[in-house]
């Protein structure tokens, strides 16, 4: 599904160019559950985002669901990402006016979805996640679990092929980052939905099928 | 999608309270004060239009071109035969309409009671068919089948005959020395605001031919003094008309014939949508310049509104931000964030337009009041109305959203969420839009204080004559040959009174002027003429240069003495030792033939201060002819004690008609109407400017110290006084302001200069006018914003930092 050939990326700061990704090589199958660790500032979520299509690359090859993402334009790569991606952050990122019905429907109206198809879209995903009593609230009525919930919910409401999640317990306690997890797991094993997480703990990285460990924006084997 | 954008728009809002109102205040202020121009120049703009045959009808003038140094001249006071004339000689003409407008007000007798009613208006029958003056009640087409008909308009109705209808019923007008009966044949609706043809009570013209004046005009060629209209059979082309009418004119000139073409006098058609305009031919046609300097100002004032709403969305943009690269990180393009943005200040124009289009309604009768018109209100007299406001409130959403809907749609959504951006109320863009909102609002109260400078001056320069506690009496309509003398010698038994005179011409816009013309050694001369009696120069405190005063006992004078201004006798090349004595050859008016000049009086303004003092003359009235103006000279101190006494022995002397009276230094004021007016405008549109920068510069000072909130704890923390913190946050602020006004301070000194260039006596443009209306923008601006911010800088700078 994914795969990754000598990517580079950089930043230029008086002159010097600081790498933020070193010659990555990666190839990721559908279906599978990738974690990537690695201490603060090693290039993490800077892959992930690199993978999400939301950051650019300077050097190297990538090709998504076998298509070159690194000769694409703009508006089709906004396109791909669109259909077949889902994002969940470590901060929730709900938008503060809009209910957890609104927050979840809002992919659905990107994607022109019609009204009905929507409601069916977002009733069948309030009751998965168990949140559907939550439905009429705003996101500062929820507590950080709940949030990330309906977080997940939105990431997931468009039926992505892939799920990306940056530190998706980071903000939570560890009975809440468990249930998360105990989500994402089964997203993976029952609904094939490819799944990588940037995290910092050993315990939610043992959720996954693989672990990538990433030091100074190279992947250590 | 849109209820969704909706939703969100309205939720922000409430969540935003402080800047919901203020943008929506000054988009409602904005909108409101463009629609009452906007209203103002729709109606300037169809005068006429409403006619059902608009398009045929032509307003006839007269055309004298250019000739041995003089300028071409036109005129709309045509001779009575010309209509009848123009429709039995040419073709294609379809019908004539004559019309003479009232002059002034007439006593009007109802039931044994006189009253001040609207004055008396003449026209041929046809008006009801050529133009389109629906009646309300009667048939047009025998409105004056009988020579005693009168059509009411509905307000007059109202004013005449109360609720009911008058139709049959009688009143009596006062024409000349009687009350002539007339009856009721018809109420038609008031001729609407955007009417260029207006009248109160209308009779035909067969009646006004019965009168002494219409006897003597009927077939006469040389008395000019009615407008003029004609309509234009289907067909026929005005053009190829208006070519033949040299050869028409001189068949009723024949003195005229032989003048070679192109100096020969010759009518020409003004199409009647065109006369409100035709500021070279009609007396009262208004400029389509000053419609557009107004809609100008207008659209300052609705730009700095908008730009309020730009400035305040950029400066709110941080709060915005996370919503923004959420949506683009869950798949929303920028296409579609544009369109979301949009929709939110659009929904916001019209939640203001709504607002802005009550408060236009409320604010109404004072703008018209201003302006000096009386537009209503009304989609059914413009229909047009309908979709300009709704384009105005659709173009002041996207005027006033475009730009920060394209920053914000601009936004890379990783910058958002990893808090990398930085955007406030300090950016390149948002301090020009505020440059542009205090250049036009400095640059309108600098106007102000300019022309509020030249008003005073010219209502409080000495014309040359004694202006105060002179009340001018009207004895229009009376008979004042013999009421004058006995009332002048109650009026000086009187001890409030100190002197009495009579003119025929008072001064001051309104009162009209006698400009004679005539050949005095081989050049045309114009001279502005007055009648007075022997008392006038006294009375006024006209002094004398040289010479005598006319002197009703003297028999020469009554038929030969005049007196005249200085400028007349310098521009007749006399000097004050030569000038009396002088003979005005060539100068022939019933019964002076070649007058002599008695006297020299020194100049004073006897016209507006536009104008030089031009050539004046004075000689005596003639005993069969009276003052028709009866000037009071009373002591200073108590106007009311002595209005009193003047109304007392009017009441004794003239029983029957109500006393009209003026003062004559607000008579004189009202040449300055137009100035007045302007004043008002350009001062109210300053105020609104400055209030809605202001209320701009008040959100954008919130924004900036909740933006600045840790960095002003912080300085608390090292010592700073709330003093220090305001200056702080309001240094940027103040940068820009003083920039701005630094860039009005020209602009408007050379509009200032021109427009002064119009008057002939003119106050100076003093540097510390310029300072002092500057300052004035800066202090208002300074305090603005150090009332917002002192808020801040009170804080307790610790609760500030932990909430960091």
């Amino acid at each position: 599904m994914i795969e990754l050939k000598h990517i580079f990326k950089w930043v230029n700061t008086g002159g010097n160019k600081i790498f933020l990704l070193r010659d990555i090589n990666l190839t990721i199958s559908k279906s599978e559950f990738v974690s990537i660790m690695g201490p603060s500032g090693s290039g993490k979520t800077t892959l992930l985002h690199t993978i999400g299509l939301l950051d650019g690359f300077d050097e190297g090859e990538y090709f998504f669901n076998g298509e070159a993402i690194h000769s694409m334009r703009e508006k089709q790569r906004a396109l791909l990402y669109k259909k077949n991606i889902g994002f969940v952050f470590q901060a929730y990122h709900l938008i503060d006016e809009l209910t957890v019905y609104e927050n979840i429907e809002t992919p659905l109206l990107y994607q022109d979805y019609k009204a009905s198809e929507r409601k069916a879209l977002v009733s069948d995903m309030l009751d998965r996640l168990n949140i559907v009593g939550k439905k009429d609230l705003f996101p500062s009525q929820l507590s950080g679990g709940q949030q990330q919930l309906v977080g997940i919910a939105r990431a997931l409401v468009g039926k992505p092929d892939l799920l990306l999640a940056d530190e998706p317990t980071g903000n939570l306690n560890s009975k809440q980052g468990e249930e998360i997890m105990e989500l994402f797991h089964r997203l993976n094993a029952e609904n094939e939905v490819t799944i990588i997480q940037v995290t910092h703990s050993e315990k939610n990285a043992s959720y996954g099928s693989r672990i990538i460990n990433l030091l100074d924006g190279r992947i250590e084997y | 999608m849109i209820r969704h954008y909706i939703t969100i728009a309205l939720r922000n809002l409430y969540k935003q309270k402080g800047l919901a109102v203020i943008n929506m205040l000054s988009l409602t202020v904005g909108i409101a004060c463009f629609t009452l121009f906007l209203l103002y120049a729709v109606n300037e703009f169809s005068y006429d239009r409403f006619h059902a045959n608009s398009e045929s009808i032509y307003k006839v003038y007269r055309h004298i071109p250019a000739k041995g140094g003089e300028e071409a001249k036109d005129d709309i006071y045509l001779p009575m035969p010309l209509g009848p004339a123009l429709k039995q000689e040419i073709s294609g003409i379809r019908n004539y309409v004559r019309f003479r407008g009232a002059w002034g007000n007439d006593y009007i007798r109802i039931n044994g009671k006189v009253i001040t009613g609207p004055g008396i208006s003449y026209a041929d029958a046809a008006l009801f068919d050529v133009f389109s003056f629906p009646m309300k009640y009667g048939n047009p087409s025998q409105a004056f089948q009988k020579q005693d008909g009168i059509v009411l308009t509905e307000t007059s109705a109202a004013q005449l005959f109360a609720q009911e209808n008058p139709v049959g019923k009688t009143l009596e007008v006062k024409i000349a020395d009687a009350f002539v009966p007339f009856t009721v044949t018809g109420v038609c609706y008031d001729p609407p605001s955007n009417s260029s043809l207006n009248f109160k009570l209308l009779a035909g013209m067969p009646f006004f031919n019965s009168l002494d004046d219409g006897k003597k005009h009927e077939h006469n060629w040389f008395r000019s003094g009615y407008t003029t209209y004609i309509q234009l059979a289907p067909g026929s082309n005005a053009k190829a008309i208006q070519q033949t009418m040299r050869d028409f004119y001189g068949a009723h000139y024949p003195e005229e014939k032989g003048e070679p073409e192109a100096t020969a006098t010759t009518y020409g058609f003004l199409p009647l949508r065109e006369v409100h305009t035709a500021t070279g031919i009609e007396y009262s046609a208004a400029d389509p310049k000053t419609t557009w300097m107004l809609i100008a100002i207008a659209a300052g004032i609705l730009l700095i509104s908008c730009i309020n709403f730009t400035t305040l969305a950029i400066g709110r943009s941080a709060g915005r931000a996370k919503e923004i690269g959420v949506r683009k990180v869950i798949g929303g393009t920028k296409k579609a964030l544009v369109l979301q943005f949009l929709t939110e200040s659009v929904l916001l124009s019209i939640v203001s337009g709504i607002f802005g289009f009550l408060l236009a309604y409320l604010a109404l009768p004072a703008f018209n009041e201003m302006t000096g018109t009386a537009v209503p209100f009304s989609f059914r007299q413009f229909p047009e109305l309908l979709w300009m406001l709704a384009a105005l409130v659709l173009f002041a959403g996207l005027l006033a959203g475009s730009y920060p809907a394209l920053v914000l749609s601009g936004f890379r959504p990783l910058d958002v969420l990893k808090r990398k951006l930085k955007l406030d109320g300090a950016n390149f863009f948002t301090r020009s839009l505020v440059t542009v909102q205090f250049t036009i609002s400095a640059g309108l109260i600098i106007s102000t204080a300019v022309i509020l400078r030249q008003l005073d001056f010219m209502r409080s320069k000495n014309p040359g004559f004694e202006k105060e506690n002179i009340i001018v009496v009207a004895g229009n309509e009376n008979d004042t040959t013999g009421i004058y003398p006995l009332l002048r010698q109650e009026l000086l038994r009187n001890p409030q009174i100190k002197g009495v005179a009579g003119t025929d011409i008072s001064f001051g816009e309104g009162n009209g002027w006698s400009l004679s013309g005539f050949d005095y050694k081989g050049k045309n001369r114009q001279v502005y003429e007055y009648a007075i009696d022997d008392a006038y120069l006294r009375v006024m405190e006209i002094p004398l240069l040289a010479g005598k005063n006319v002197d009703a006992a003297r028999a020469s004078d009554s038929v030969q003495g005049v007196i005249v201004n200085e400028t007349m006798m310098k521009e007749f090349g006399w000097t004050p030792e030569n000038a009396v004595g002088q003979v005005l050859d060539g100068y022939s008016e019933n019964p002076r033939e070649n007058p002599v000049v008695i006297g020299v009086v020194r100049d004073f303004n006897f016209r507006p201060l536009h104008e030089k003092v031009e050539p004046q003359m004075f000689f005596l009235h003639s005993s069969k002819h009276m003052p028709s103006k009866i000037l009071v000279r009373i002591y200073p101190g108590n106007p009311a004690k002595a209005l009193d006494a003047i109304g007392d022995v009017w009441k004794k002397q003239v029983a029957d008609l109500p006393l009209q009276f003026a003062f004559l230094d607000d008579e004189l004021d009202r040449f300055y109407k137009n100035e007045d007016r302007w004043s008002k405008i350009t001062g109210r549109a300053g105020a609104v400017c400055i209030f809605l920068a202001c209320l701009g510069l008040f959100g954008l000072a919130a924004l900036t110290s909740v933006n600045r909130t840790k960095e002003i704890g912080i300085r608390k923390i090292l010592g700073a006084t709330p003093v220090a913190i305001v200056n702080l946050v309001s240094q940027p602020f103040m940068r820009i302001i003083i920039i701005a006004v630094m860039i009005a301070i020209p602009l408007a000194w050379y509009v200032m200069n021109e427009w002064l260039k119009d008057f002939a006596y003119r106050t100076t443009l003093s540097w510390w006018l310029f300072a002092a209306a500057a300052l004035c923008a800066v202090c208002i601006a300074y305090l603005t914003i150090a009332l917002q911010t002192l808020r801040a800088a009170r804080s307790n700078p610790v609760k500030n930092l932990r909430t960091e």
